[in-house]
């Protein structure tokens, strides 16, 4: 019962301005940037910045290799049906 | 730890500009064998490779200059000028397409029957949802200053709702213009009137909803604390280019649905 008698309370909480407002996040990510960890920017954020980038850089000689395959089966004649 | 003994920026060595390299590459080879070979596999990986490229870059800049403190007032003046000749090849890119359209409007030749428009085209009327589109464009105008000012004045609220406002009458020009393809009584391929017609809204559209989608994260970024008083040069960035492409709307909306009508 006494659970319940709070809920209004507990609601107005939740749901008051100062809940709504986004924190400033801007100071956070100002330290985690400069830290003198000798990283460059582009993986300094952590490790989903790493995975990422290792996405994108196995798409980048993959799709190289692809090209140069289709150049290949460009380049010869073509098989009459 | 050794520190710089001037106010420019030296770039940490990055990946990006060899993966976008590298996208470009697959985008044209890819859409040429999409051609030849009905294969659409290189040109999605290179339209992939592209986004990645594009979002990992850009998130760098904002980390160098918002998180790290190196876009100093000398590296600005850079970006701003970067900004500007960007910008300004992009008005030449129009031009020519207005070349284009005034070559063949200004001299119809007799396939078209010596007139403009050329004889069996239906134009829009320019009193309707083009109309409509030029007021639309103009009033995402006045709220992008509306927000630049709210900036300025440290107004947070002001900003956001302004942006917001911006960015959905942005969306609104992209539905009308989507509608009126969509309604058209001629297509691309309707000679050279639908060729120019569609070539040149069809980029400027293309450039609406680049435009948006940067004012978009400035949305972003302005929700989350980003931009301060004194320095949003990426809002400002944002503002110019959405500019831009008012006027581009203007030149098209007198030249091709008004005069050309």
């Amino acid at each position: 019962m006494n659970r319940v008698l709070k809920v209004p309370v507990l609601l107005h909480r939740a749901f008051s301005s100062s809940a709504r407002r986004l924190r400033n996040k801007v100071p956070e990510a100002q330290k985690l940037f400069q830290e003198d960890n000798g990283l460059p920017v582009h993986i300094k954020g952590g490790t989903s910045d790493v995975l990422l980038y290792r996405a994108t850089m196995t798409l980048t000689i993959a799709g190289s290799c692809y090209s140069l395959y289709w150049l290949l089966v460009a380049s010869m004649p073509q098989r009459k049906p | 730890m050794a520190h710089q003994a001037h106010a420019y920026h030296m770039v940490d060595p990055s990946p990006w500009p060899l993966t976008g390299a590298v996208a470009a590459l697959l985008l044209t080879s890819g859409t040429a064998i999409w051609m030849h070979f009905n294969s659409l596999v290189l040109m999605t990986l290179g339209l992939v490779l592209l986004l990645l490229t594009m979002y990992q870059w850009w998130r760098d800049i904002i980390r160098e200059g918002t998180f790290q403190g190196h876009h100093t007032p000398p590296v600005q003046k850079g970006l701003r000028y970067g900004m500007i000749l960007f910008i300004t090849s992009e008005v030449f890119f129009f031009l020519g397409f207005f070349w284009a359209f005034y070559h063949s409007s200004l001299a119809p030749t007799p396939e078209l029957g010596g007139c403009w428009p050329p004889t069996g085209i239906t134009t829009l009327d320019p009193f309707e949802v083009p109309l409509l589109n030029t007021a639309v464009l103009l009033a995402s105008g006045v709220t992008v200053t509306w927000a630049h000012h709210s900036i300025m004045e440290g107004q947070r609220k002001q900003a956001i709702q302004s942006l917001t406002l911006t960015i959905l009458l942005g969306f609104y020009f992209t539905f009308l213009q989507a509608m009126e393809y969509f309604e058209a009584p001629f297509t691309i391929a309707d000679g050279v009137y639908g060729s120019t017609f569609f070539v040149a809204t069809g980029f400027h559209g293309l450039h609406v909803i680049i435009g948006s989608t940067f004012l978009a994260v400035c949305l972003l970024r302005q929700v989350q604390f980003h931009f301060t008083s004194e320095h949003h040069f990426g809002f400002e960035a944002a503002a110019w280019y959405w500019h831009f492409v008012d006027v581009v709307w203007l030149f098209l909306y007198i030249s091709i649905y008004w005069w050309g009508s």
